[in-house]
């Protein structure tokens, strides 16, 4: 195996410099943990330190905003008759008839499985009776969609035109996809007035940037013998863009196109929030307010369906080139149109369909009765979750041990015991030649006894900047460092430090239950059957859906947020972890049955190490929709800085909103380069 | 067009009969449609009498919080229930700025205070006097609260009443906010179907006062010194040891309205709404399950005597 022997010069050089930045950070935390009685600025940042950075943002934010609102007014103004124009269309054809048309572009792209996926999913929609609001979506998802296309096509253009600009065009789409949306709404509101423009706007924003990745990759990967024989034809640099390379990338910007639509239609909830437009999202926020979570769960499934609907129609318009019978098509446009004019006068209403209603208020009363028969043995499931685990990784053991809790008082001496339990496992460890892994049990038994959000900075910082180090170099720790800094002197580093432990604990738990349940999936053929649909489920559903029952189980607090944003984000962690373990070369499989391994040997020695980057990639998505989830847990009752995006949203604070959601951006930013950095170096060591 | 042109001129003409000018008919009074029930009632009854006046009148989806930028710009022109206990700075802001302006009280008559599902005056048995949360904050505390009672308070962006009372009172009790009104709902279905202990900030009218049997904890009453001065009240350190301050609701519009609309204005500024007339009709809808149109429609027939004479007031 000749990847072994490649990894082991690589591995060693990278465990004396492990080594030494471990040590380093120890250092660098003991001295804090000596210090601290002395110096208390090196656990709380002092207020009088703190630059009034958001205040600054906000102040050059309006005035800015100011200068560029005539022109986004305008903009505004006209973006308002495509979508009354669509909303006119969607709203005004009678239901049989959309429900014929679908079904035909259903037949059309992909045979009766999808005409028939196509019209039962619309009749469900009907019979929920969101049928009116549900085209007041569609036609939201209408405009802005090809808002999304056009500038994230413009945007994969100028970044392949313009290799110069790339670097700087993959940070603006990480940074459109990691500043969550609700920090932006206050501004939006401001520049485009208030309706449905800025929710158009804003799933603009968040929808763009799939497309304008998957434009680079597709042109980026046009065979260089196409190119040519564009350039010897003698056509200008805008025919062989147009007429050759991006007909060849067709399919890979189909997928962009594919992902640009579900972006969109997840962010149909959130522009709700902002009002102006009577849809489905409304309607989802309305019965969440009532802890409805029949009617909510309802609502949101009529999102869900509209979402398989659109994913496996572009998906398969991505892929596939057959198209099948026209003949079918039109007969069913033609059905749909009959049936309206023949029943015309006695055509229902759509929204006075109440078939659903019957099932929403039994999953509403399932709730009731779930809750009332295990209330106790919840209640303690609650409970010894949070003693035993999440307070003291908040506010660390020195503080957790209560007698109420654990039954005793957390001493000094304790502490003292612990850290030689602790030294003593580090030694073994040096000794056994894990000097690297020893020096973490240390790092991690202080973190534990001071709690995430009581860690002092100086410790954060080296940490982090030793872990970038470790990642990707020194730019990366650099980086890191610089950005951090910002968030320490704008004086959100209290909130950003609880954001870190809620979603630091969540995705570790995810870490772990994800992996297992992948591992398991790529195991059993019928374990995925039965975990992949409700991996699809909840990545499409609004997630505010989930709080409802969480909270009715759990009640507001910080065990709820954790279970509510593990719900969300466990889902990559399954999928790439699955992913990597079934997708094991052949040859190396092969190699390995012949010469005799075990199933689970295979599984140990093969197949995980290959996997390793895939799921390392799972990891990275995990982490990212985790603080994206912690925006949506700030509704339950969290206190990070998902409360302050909601706080600056309800007092139309733009500074605050665009601070805190960049401190959230930052945190998610630099964990994505890391886990980057440890995938990449993994992908080398394994020769890929 | 012509019945509506004819309308300003006999609506001019009865003018001189004191009847505000009708404006511009033409054009709809665009009413804000907040996320909760209540205000849904308020803004409907209010938006049938304006068009019982000959008005056009549209019903716009909005958020509570984000509305005033809408208001000020003049994209919706009034919205009809604001409580100032949870009113966001952005609508003082608009109010100093001139772009927006209060018309008037609803004349609704809010209570807000530390509330608790009836069933948990049996696990705290000298409920509702507020002196026997001092002996039961430790059937109310939870993991995260230990060893103090827990207090489900306001979503933080309304504000924190509740964690100030139970300062102010010196109870043995940690507030927790709430991320949102579904949360506190969510809270105190729970807390009604497990027959679990709840202490909670509430308010009424809120429909659900009644479908979960919530009751009001008696607290001293909230006088002008007891929020100034420490002396007053149980406890002598500190202020805050009284019931709530008394909230206000009432109606805002957009700074143009009453050159535009000035009748409709002035019927707005007039329109008040009564709790025993807003609660059953928020039982008819979140509980019954009618729709808004047809339980206000139902209303407006049979209480004419309550809106007509606002109407003909400003238009006769």
């Amino acid at each position: 195996m000749s990847a072994d022997e490649q990894l082991t010069p690589h591995a060693l050089t990278h465990l004396t410099r492990g080594t030494q930045v471990a040590l380093i950070t120890l250092l660098v935390g003991a001295l804090c943990l000596v210090l601290e009685p002395l110096v208390p600025w090196l656990v709380i940042w002092p207020a009088e330190w703190v630059l009034p950075a958001t205040d600054w943002v906000g102040a050059g934010l309006k005035w800015f905003l100011e200068g560029i609102k005539p022109v986004a007014r305008l903009f505004s103004e006209l973006m308002r008759y495509p979508m009354n124009w669509a909303n006119a269309a969607l709203g005004a054809t009678p239901w049989p008839i959309v429900i014929g048309l679908v079904t035909a572009l259903g037949w059309y792209i992909g045979g009766l499985p999808m005409a028939a996926l196509g019209f039962l999913g619309l009749s469900f929609v009907l019979s929920s009776g969101y049928w009116p609001q549900s085209m007041n979506t569609l036609a939201l998802v209408a405009v802005s969609v090809p808002l999304a296309l056009i500038l994230g096509g413009a945007i994969g253009i100028l970044a392949n035109e313009v290799p110069r600009v790339k670097s700087v065009v993959q940070a603006v789409l990480d940074v459109m996809q990691t500043v969550p949306t609700f920090a932006y709404l206050t501004p939006l509101l401001l520049l485009f007035g208030f309706g449905p423009v800025v929710g158009l706007i804003a799933s603009a924003i968040y929808a763009a940037p799939p497309m304008a990745r998957n434009v680079m990759l597709g042109l980026e990967r046009v065979e260089p013998e196409i190119k040519e024989a564009a350039i010897m034809s003698g056509g200008t640099r805008f025919q062989q863009l147009f007429q050759v390379e991006i007909p060849s990338a067709t399919t890979q910007i189909m997928i962009g196109v594919n992902q640009c639509l579900m972006a969109a239609l997840s962010m149909v909830i959130i522009a709700a929030v902002i009002g102006g437009f009577n849809d489905i999202g409304w309607e989802v926020l309305l019965t969440m307010r009532k802890a409805q979570f029949g009617e909510a769960l309802l609502a949101g499934m009529v999102i869900v369906v509209f979402a398989v609907i659109i994913d496996r129609m572009s998906g398969a318009l991505a892929t596939e080139r057959k198209r099948h019978d026209r003949r079918v098509v039109w007969a069913l446009v033609a059905f749909g149109v009959v049936f309206t004019a023949l029943f015309w006068s006695s055509l229902p209403n759509a929204s006075e369909f109440t078939l659903m209603d019957p099932v929403a208020g039994a999953v509403d009363s399932g709730l009731t009765a779930f809750t009332q028969a295990n209330g106790p043995w919840l209640d303690a499931l609650k409970n010894n979750s949070m003693f035993y685990v999440l307070l003291p990784l908040r506010i660390g053991l020195d503080q957790a041990v209560l007698p109420f809790t654990w039954g005793f008082a957390w001493t000094p001496a304790m502490s003292y015991g612990l850290f030689a339990a602790g030294a003593v496992i580090a030694a073994l460890m040096a000794w056994r030649g894990h000097a690297t892994g020893g020096l973490m049990v240390l790092i991690g038994i202080g973190m534990l006894e001071t709690g995430i959000a009581n860690l002092p900075w100086p410790f954060v910082l080296s940490g982090t900047a030793a872990l970038g180090w470790v990642a990707g170099g020194r730019k990366l720790a650099l980086m890191s460092v610089i950005l951090l800094s910002t968030i320490l002197v704008s004086g959100l580093w209290e909130r950003a430090l609880l954001s870190l432990y809620l979603s630091g604990a969540a995705v570790f738990a995810c870490a772990v239950v994800g992996g297992a349940i992948g591992l398991l999936s790529a195991v059993s053929e019928t374990a995925w059957k039965i975990v992949r649909p409700i991996c699809d489920m909840l990545q499409t559903i609004p997630l505010f859906v989930f709080l409802i029952p969480v909270l009715m189980v759990f009640q507001i607090g910080e065990f709820s947020a954790f279970l509510a944003i593990c719900a969300y984000a466990v889902v990559p962690m399954i999928r790439y972890t699955r992913h990597g373990l079934v997708n094991t070369p052949d040859e190396m499989m092969e190699a390995a049955i012949s010469s005799g391994a075990t199933e689970w040997q295979i599984l140990r020695d093969i197949r995980a190490p290959y996997a390793a980057p895939t799921i390392l990639l799972g990891l990275n998505q995990t982490i990212l929709y985790a603080f994206a989830m912690l925006v949506i847990a700030a509704l339950i009752g969290t206190t990070g800085l998902g409360q302050s995006i909601y706080l600056a949203l309800g007092q139309a604070d733009v500074g605050l909103g665009i601070s805190a959601g960049a401190a959230m951006a930052i945190l998610a930013l630099i964990a994505d380069r890391m886990v980057q950095g440890f995938a990449e170096e993994r992908r080398q060591a394994l020769g890929l | 067009m012509k019945t509506a042109s004819l309308g300003i001129v006999l609506s001019a003409v009865a003018g001189l009969a004191q009847a505000a000018d009708m404006g511009a008919v033409d054009e709809p009074i665009k009413l804000a449609v907040n996320e909760w029930t209540g205000q849904h009632v308020t803004t409907h009854v209010a938006g049938e009498m304006l068009k019982a006046a000959g008005y056009n009148v549209e019903y716009v989806t909005a958020g509570m919080m984000n509305q005033f930028q809408a208001l000020a710009d003049g994209d919706i022109h009034a919205t009809l229930e604001i409580w100032s206990s949870n009113v966001s700075d952005e609508y003082a802001k608009k109010v100093d700025e001139g772009t927006v302006v209060e018309i008037g009280d609803l004349g609704l008559d809010a209570k807000e205070g530390i509330a608790y599902p009836a069933h948990v005056a049996e696990l705290c048995p000298g409920l509702p006097a507020w002196e026997a949360l001092q002996e039961c904050a430790q059937v109310f505390a939870t993991a995260e609260t230990l060893p103090g009672g827990r207090l489900v308070d306001y979503p933080a962006d309304w504000g924190t009443p509740g964690a100030d009372r139970m300062t102010g009172l010196d109870l043995p009790f940690k507030a927790v906010p709430a991320g949102s009104e579904g949360a506190l709902i969510a809270e105190l279905r729970a807390s009604t179907e497990r027959k679990s202990p709840l202490l909670i900030t509430f308010w009424q009218p809120h429909w659900a006062m009644s479908a979960y049997d919530v009751q009001f904890v008696d607290l001293p009453a909230g006088e002008e010194a007891c929020f100034n001065d420490p002396a007053w009240g149980p406890n002598p350190n500190a202020v805050n040891d009284c019931d709530f301050a008394p909230s206000r609701i009432f109606k805002a519009g957009w700074s143009g309205f009453a050159d535009k609309w000035p009748a409709a204005y002035e019927i707005l500024s007039n329109y008040e709404l009564a709790v025993e007339d807003q609660q059953p009709m928020m039982g008819a809808i979140d509980v019954d399950g009618g729709a808004v149109e047809e339980v206000v429609a139902t209303w407006m027939t049979g209480n004419e005597d309550k809106w007509r004479p606002v109407v003909d007031a400003a238009t006769k």
